[in-house]
């Protein structure tokens, strides 16, 4: 189904859009969501040490909001309401405030994924040519029994010389194949550098007058 | 000429030991020891034009800088999210100091006293490389007159617009803002702020080494200097070159990278970035620079190739391009949120067989209503190439409906042949 | 500051040449000319223009791109065209898009009819839509709040309801999700949008997105009528417009004057219009009878109570409160005075200054403006909480923060809503604000600072910095200043204090000066009416008198034998709740005017006269910065009520007072005479602004010398905590008897609630949440813990909800905090 597809196919006057949220009352009998006092919010130490650091690179605290929201990704798993808690805390600035960041920006997570690797497989123009739709489906089949780890579709990865391509846990590999799916998972399962030989990282420059001594 | 990619493979180039013992650092230098203005210049003077998109000219830019010594920013526009364009995160993971020492000379030149690198958050490798090497600079004394902070994006595309960065910078919702008040003028935290992409600032260490007049020399009258093509699609060496601006575009794409496999030819290129319009076969032997890719209707934007062969039905293309923008589109605007989603949703029904010809029309029309409306221009970024699409290929498109619709109606077999291209689910 | 000059020039709009302020954006420019340029994201009021929608695209010759008219400056001689084929195509595009996901079921939508969404489509819209794809259907409507009904498949994501909770509430609440045709409108976390000025985006919403689950479904605008009045729910005095239909008020909406609201409203403002119908409201007079409160007839009513007051003649006090008109308190005054012979009469709910004082204190020249508030160099926030004592102005002076970069200061003893925005906040002890004010005079003086800061409980340092942030900030500094500053035994001490502040700081000018939040709605127009002990109207001099806490203690001790009650109750609203439960058991007679029984009221008031509503009143109130303005009648009395000007004037006369009035006209005509600096004003004047009276020739007659500095007493020292804590009262925004009635507010009644420091809570081993009894002396009253970081430690806040007057007695007090 397409993506379009995916969000009009919901029936007439019937419910389940695809968007989380969209079809969401509030709970009225919750308090309504200000700034959480540091009295009553429990932020772990190493956290709050980090978002502190990121706030005083800054000119105005509130540029921190991105770096803060990936630490506290880094530690709950993904922008879960007591990360968003925790870090709205420190930074003096409304839940809603981050809430709002965190759902703009494809690699904040906002649904319950607590301790995973990521695969995101570009799915732009230059890997799509090249076969990143069945790249991208090998690895939905291979993952789908793998609940800690989460393949995505992603647009340009900035890597197209490598198309297609995948970034585990940031890791850039590629070109892939298919086969190459499993393994991946194999490789991060039993915690290894993912196919080292194809990590753009170590990839020559292709211009070749241009490589150096 | 190798300028940006000069043995960039060389090992140890990302240390400040290596980058200096080949002269590195030296223009900055010289560049402190010179006034503001007259670093500013000779930026001018070298008509560096930036590399990031709109290619307009640094030295102006650096310019309209207001005098005075109330804070200034310096932005790196580090976002690269443009599908095709990877050539400023080999710049930063191969070279780092060369930004970094742009960044300083530029930052004198405007009086600057904070800069930013805004990278995007995916090349977090290549910010941890940068982290280290900003380190290694300001140990070495070389940013006592700026204080560069490296800054991580979280994935959106809208961040690499000049504006939506600001704001993104800021910590909010990365959405572009009115243009005037011009970010020269008022920009991060309502100061001044000069914005320039990786490229466009690695490029200035050599201005100043060269002297701008000599830099001036390299490229088209109007075109100057060396520009990093990435290359990419249905090439046999895709990746980054460096060339000197107005050699014929044909010897990038068949000379360097290779060309399309063996029996294929090229069906349809964009010159700069998915944002570009397409050209067709018969431009490869325009030359590659600012002035003739926009003569030829398109643009040569960041500099990015991406090259399709004849085994790709246009449609796909224009899938792709629908998609990407529509996902990307920030939504604050009506023409560019609605006209993408819009323009996606013809597009596949046409790929259905639930269309006819008659929405070619329709969505050439909408097209035409995002075109010239939006707060900034990513809705033109898809309506541009669309329409080229259209213009180029309107006869293949009109067959393309009128066979997926015949399979869909059954008139011809439903398992004729079309490669489906998987969907994603983003 | 100096405001921004407005130039005119002149440009040409559609071949017209059209004359309009320099620098105002093109849509607003174009009105001049009588030319309309569609907008949804435009909204002058929410702050520069955004740009987002794009409907208001025009041609501006020498430019090719069109432009967003929202957010192109006029400027002299330039060429625009709004009618060309090319900017009728791009409008209507804009529509098309607009129009793709909308549900278009204007039919059941409660805005159909007065909706910009409605009129744009079809003044500029193209009449069809090629778009054939599904339209996207989710779940409507849905709770944003349980005021507020959001329905996101009519939005046409226009950024003002966020960029109002961003910008303008600053609460941040409200926000956009997602990205792309996906955001949406939400909440962090299904949490409601609850704030105190939450309801100001239903009406900035353009579509029938947001809506007021108060009011949906009950009319449609051509059902209605739109009824302007005045606010008098609590000292802002917004001015509001009633939506009427057959004579009930559905509704309350802004009626913008950028000199008293800015065209916002609070949420009690809002909505506690329901509190006009409710079902607890006193529709008859009332008598009581064994024991209990009766329905009685208006001639019964009116001679029982004329009867028991004359009885007391010479002995009858007589308090007045929120919502009574200054004819009603002139009247007031004149029952007492003239025909009963007292001069025990307070509109105060503590003692405040000497009548010389009060008069310093209210000089013309030392009045500052709301406006004045917006645009000063600097603001000193001074024992007051605006957000709930004043909510409008609140956001005033974030505005001034935000947009002409004011310095806002703020000394308080509680924590404040607007410390994030100020650049210091001083605290001192509950109670000591003389002592901060002898601390700032000596700081500004070169005095020394420490004893007195020391008095108060304060950071000297802290003192200091907000001096020399006062004294450099610029000439103009505007003091936002809490009666209960000046209430209590040492009111006179502390006015005094305040005085020499001023006159350090020069304040005595346009643009500066002092601005009061009184303690009820009409607390300035009810002194300046004259219900005050030893002050007439107009500040006249007058028979000495006892003050309220006076008046309670002679009822108690059978000194005084009667009590006349113009809308108060004070064994709800004023401090000693237990000296004045006593006081009203003991007194013979009760005569109160009251829309609802409250507790006092219920056991001990002899007579009941049911009170109008605001919705029902004439007359006038006076704003805090002396702006007199007008209340009109939008709906008939409902039951058996009367005027309550004509029960003032029927009792007078039975107890032996003419006063002869034909009509509510009549009695502000005697009022505008008897206050020598209300001469010359009338009903016609006041129109729908108001008059601010301190701007008029006749302010003269209230003109105060400057005041020069004088010696000031050495404030006596807070208690110290020594394990106890120091008492803090305040009154939230949601206190009141109009909230607990209207069913829509009564989940925002005021809870009975103590804050703490963490670290006090920590010694009492008290965590959120915990219920406490707090005390003093044995009395009580029980509470829930709210543990708040910024509490300074000592101190313990209680919320004024029911019964926490039984605590405070007007002057510092040491209270402790026990498990329930
Ligand atoms: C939608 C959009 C995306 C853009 N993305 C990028 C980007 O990723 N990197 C970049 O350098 N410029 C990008 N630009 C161009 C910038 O707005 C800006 O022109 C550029 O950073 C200026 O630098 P330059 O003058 O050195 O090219 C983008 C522009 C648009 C409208
Ligand atoms: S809910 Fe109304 S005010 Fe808010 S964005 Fe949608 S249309 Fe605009
Ligand atoms: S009103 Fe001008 S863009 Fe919305």
């Amino acid at each position: 189904m397409s993506a379009f597809e995916a969000e009009q196919s919901v029936p007439r006057f019937a419910h389940g859009s695809r968007v989380p949220g969209w079809d969401d009352a509030v709970d009225v009998n919750k308090d309504p969501a200000s700034i959480p006092d540091p009295a009553t919010t429990a932020v772990p130490d190493d956290l709050r040490a980090e978002i502190e650091e990121h706030m005083s690179r800054y000119p105005d605290r509130r540029s921190a909001a991105i770096p803060a929201l990936r630490a506290a990704q880094r530690r709950h798993g993904w922008c879960s309401p007591q990360a968003i808690d925790q870090v709205a805390s420190v930074m003096r600035v409304t839940p809603g405030y981050l809430a709002s960041i965190a759902t703009f920006y494809d690699m904040t997570e906002n649904e319950p994924r607590p301790d995973h690797h990521d695969v995101f497989v570009c799915t732009n123009i230059s890997c799509s040519l090249l076969g990143a739709p069945d790249v991208f489906a090998a690895f939905q089949e291979v993952a789908s029994d793998e609940d800690r780890i989460h393949v995505r579709s992603f647009e340009c990865l900035g890597a197209c010389d490598i198309a297609p391509m995948a970034s585990v846990d940031g890791v850039y590999v590629g070109p892939l194949e298919p086969r190459d799916a499993q393994t991946v998972v194999d490789d991060i399962k039993a915690g290894r550098p993912v196919l080292e030989d194809r990590q753009l990282a170590r990839r020559p420059v292709a211009d070749e007058e241009a490589r150096g001594a | 000429m190798k300028l940006l990619f000069d043995r960039v493979d060389e090992p140890g180039l990302n240390t400040i030991d290596v980058y200096r013992a080949r002269g590195g650092y030296e223009p900055l230098r010289r560049a402190l020891a010179m006034r503001p203005d007259e670093v500013v210049a000779q930026i001018d003077a070298s008509g560096l034009r930036g590399r990031g998109g709109a290619g307009f000219q640094m030295g102006k830019k650096a310019a309209f800088i207001p005098k005075g010594d109330m804070d200034k920013f310096l932005v790196c526009n580090a976002d690269e999210s443009e599908p095709g364009t990877f050539k400023d995160r080999e710049l930063m993971q191969k070279n780092p100091h060369q930004l970094i020492e742009g960044i300083a000379i530029a930052a004198h030149a405007t009086g600057c006293n904070r800069a930013f690198i805004y990278i995007r958050g995916e090349y977090d490798y290549v910010a941890d490389i940068l982290d280290g090497s900003v380190a290694e600079a300001r140990a070495a004394g070389l940013l006592n007159h700026v204080d560069l902070v490296v800054h991580r994006g979280a994935g959106a595309y809208i961040c690499g617009e000049e504006t939506a960065l600001l704001d993104s910078l800021e910590g909010k919702r990365g959405n572009p803002r009115l243009k005037p008040p011009f970010p020269a003028n008022q920009g991060l935290y309502q100061g001044p702020t000069l914005i320039n992409n990786v490229e466009t600032l690695s490029t200035v260490p050599h201005v100043i080494r060269m002297g701008g007049a000599e830099y001036a020399k390299l490229g088209t009258e109007t075109s100057t200097g060396t520009k990093i093509v990435s290359v990419s699609g249905h090439v046999r060496r895709p990746g980054n070159y460096e060339i000197e601006l107005g050699i014929p575009s044909r010897e990038i794409v068949y000379g360097l990278a290779g060309g399309p496999a063996e029996g294929r030819r090229v069906k349809l290129w964009f010159p700069g970035g998915s944002s570009a319009p397409v050209l067709t076969e018969e431009h490869l032997d325009l030359p590659y620079d600012f002035d003739s890719m926009a003569k030829a209707g398109s643009m040569l934007g960041s500099g990015s190739i991406i090259v399709i062969d004849d085994t790709v039905p246009v449609i796909d293309v224009a899938k792709w391009v629908a998609k990407f923008y529509t996902h990307e589109s920030c939504g604050k605007c009506t023409p560019c949120r609605e006209g993408t989603r819009w323009t996606l949703a013809m597009v596949e029904r046409m790929d259905r067989g639930e269309a006819t010809p008659m929405d070619i029309e329709i969505m050439a029309g909408v097209q035409d209503q995002i075109i010239g409306h939006c707060l900034c221009v990513l809705g033109d970024s898809m309506a541009m190439p669309i329409a080229s699409l259209v213009k180029h290929f309107r006869e293949e498109i009109e067959a393309h409906i009128e066979a997926a619709r015949a399979r869909r109606e059954g008139i011809v077999s439903p398992d004729s042949p079309r490669e489906q291209p998987t969907e994603a689910t983003v | 500051m100096p405001r921004p000059e407005v130039r005119m020039v002149t440009l040409t709009i559609d071949g017209r040449e059209v004359e309009a302020p320099e620098n105002s954006m093109l849509v607003d420019g174009a009105k001049h000319g009588d030319v309309e340029i569609p907008v949804f994201c435009y909204e002058p009021k929410l702050g520069p223009p955004v740009g987002a929608c794009r409907m208001c695209l025009v041609e501006v010759e020498g430019i090719p791109k069109l432009q967003t008219a929202c957010s192109t400056p006029v400027k002299d001689g330039m060429v625009v065209h709004t009618q060309t084929e090319r900017v009728r195509k791009a409008q209507e595009a804009v529509v098309e898009f607009l129009l793709i996901n909308h549900p278009l079921d204007c039919p059941v939508c409660d805005k159909g009819g007065e909706c910009p969404l409605q009129d744009i489509s079809y003044g500029w819209g193209g009449g069809t839509s090629r778009f054939i794809e599904p339209k996207r259907h989710f779940r409507k409507p849905l709770a944003l709040s349980p005021l507020v009904a959001i329905d996101r498949e009519r939005c046409i994501l226009c950024y003002r309801c966020v960029r109002y909770s961003q910008e303008i509430a600053e609460d941040y609440q409200l926000v956009l999700l997602e990205r792309g045709a996906h955001s949406y409108v939400g909440t962090f976390d299904s949490t409601p949008y609850v704030a105190p000025f939450a309801g100001n985006i239903i009406e900035l919403c353009p579509v029938g997105a947001l809506t007021s689950r108060a009011y949906r479904f009950r009319a449609r605008p051509w059902d209605i009528e739109a009824a302007g009045s005045i606010c008098t729910l609590c000292p802002a005095q917004c001015n509001i417009s009633f939506t009427v239909r057959d004579d009930r008020v559905l509704r309350v909406m802004a009626r913008d004057n950028p000199d008293v609201d800015d065209g916002w409203l609070c949420d009690k403002g809002r909505f506690a219009y329901q509190a006009v119908h409710a079902d607890e409201r006193v529709v008859e007079p009332m008598v009581r009878e064994g024991g209990t409160l009766r329905p009685v007839s208006w001639e019964r009513a009116l001679d029982e109570a004329a009867a028991a007051l004359s009885r007391a003649r010479g002995r009858v006090g007589a308090l007045a409160g929120d919502g009574a008109t200054n004819e009603e308190g002139y009247l007031l005054g004149r029952l007492l005075r003239e025909a009963l012979d007292c001069n025990d009469l307070d509109s105060r709910v503590a003692r405040g200054p000497s009548r010389e004082t009060a008069r310093a204190l209210s000089a013309p020249a030392l009045g500052a403006t709301v406006p004045d508030v917006e645009f000063a160099h600097a603001v000193l926030v001074l024992d007051c909480e605006p957000m709930d004592d004043m909510p409008i102005l609140d956001l005033r002076i974030r505005k001034g923060v935000r947009r002409h970069g004011m310095r806002l200061v703020v000394a308080t003893s509680r924590p404040s809503s607007l410390d994030p925005n100020a650049a210091v906040s001083v605290r001192f002890a509950p109670g000591a604000g003389e002592a901060f004010l002898a601390a700032l005079d000596a700081a500004l003086a070169g005095g020394d600072v420490d004893s007195a800061a020391g008095a108060a409980g304060a950071d000297p340092a802290a003192v200091r910095e907000l001096a020399r942030l006062l004294r450099e900030a610029g000439d103009d500094v505007v003091v936002v200043w809490g009666e209960r500053l000046t209430g209590g035994p040492r009111g006179e001490q502390a006015a005094r204090a305040l005085l020499n502040v001023c006159a350090r700081l020069n304040l005595r000018r346009d643009g500066a000066g002092l601005l009061e939040i009184p303690s009820s709605a009409n607390g300035r127009g009810l002194r300046e009416a004259g219900v005050l002990p030893g002050a007439g109207p107009g500040w006249s001099e007058a028979a000495d008198g006892r003050d309220a806490a006076g008046i309670a203690r002679a009822l108690a001790g059978g000194e005084l034998g009667a009590l006349y009650l113009l809308r108060t109750d004070p064994v709800r609203t004023h401090p000693d709740r237990t000296v004045w439960s006593a006081a009203l058991a003991r007194a013979n007679a009760v005569i109160a005017h009251a829309s609802v029984l409250t507790e006092g009221l219920l056991e001990h008031a002899t007579v009941v006269f049911p009170a109008e509503s605001y919705a029902e009143k004439e007359g006038t109130v006076t704003h805090p910065d002396g702006r007199v303005q007008r209340l009109r009648p939008a709906i008939g009395r409902p039951g058996g009520v009367r005027a309550e000007w004509q029960v003032l004037a029927d009792v007078a006369r039975r107890a032996g007072l003419e006063i002869a009035l034909p009509t509510g006209a009549a009695a502000t005509k005697l009022l505008f005479e008897a206050v020598p600096f209300y001469a010359g004003l009338s009903l016609v004047d006041l129109a729908a602004d108001g008059v601010r009276w301190p701007e008029r020739d006749a302010a003269s007659a209230l003109d105060a010398p400057a005041w020069e500095p004088v010696e000031l007493e050495r404030p006596p020292a807070a208690p110290s905590p020594n394990g106890a804590l120091r008492l803090g009262t305040f009154r939230p925004i949601w206190a009141a008897p109009e909230v607990e009635v209207s069913p829509a507010l009564r989940f925002l009644s005021a809870r009975a609630r103590v804050e703490l420091s963490p670290g006090d809570a920590r010694r009492l081993g008290l965590a959120s949440g915990a219920r406490v009894h707090v005390s003093h002396d044995g009395t009580g009253v029980a509470a829930e813990v709210v543990v708040r970081s910024d509490v300074p430690a000592g101190s313990a806040f209680l919320h004024e909800a029911q019964g926490a007057n039984a605590l405070s007695s007007g002057e510092p007090r040491l209270v402790e905090v026990r498990p329930a």
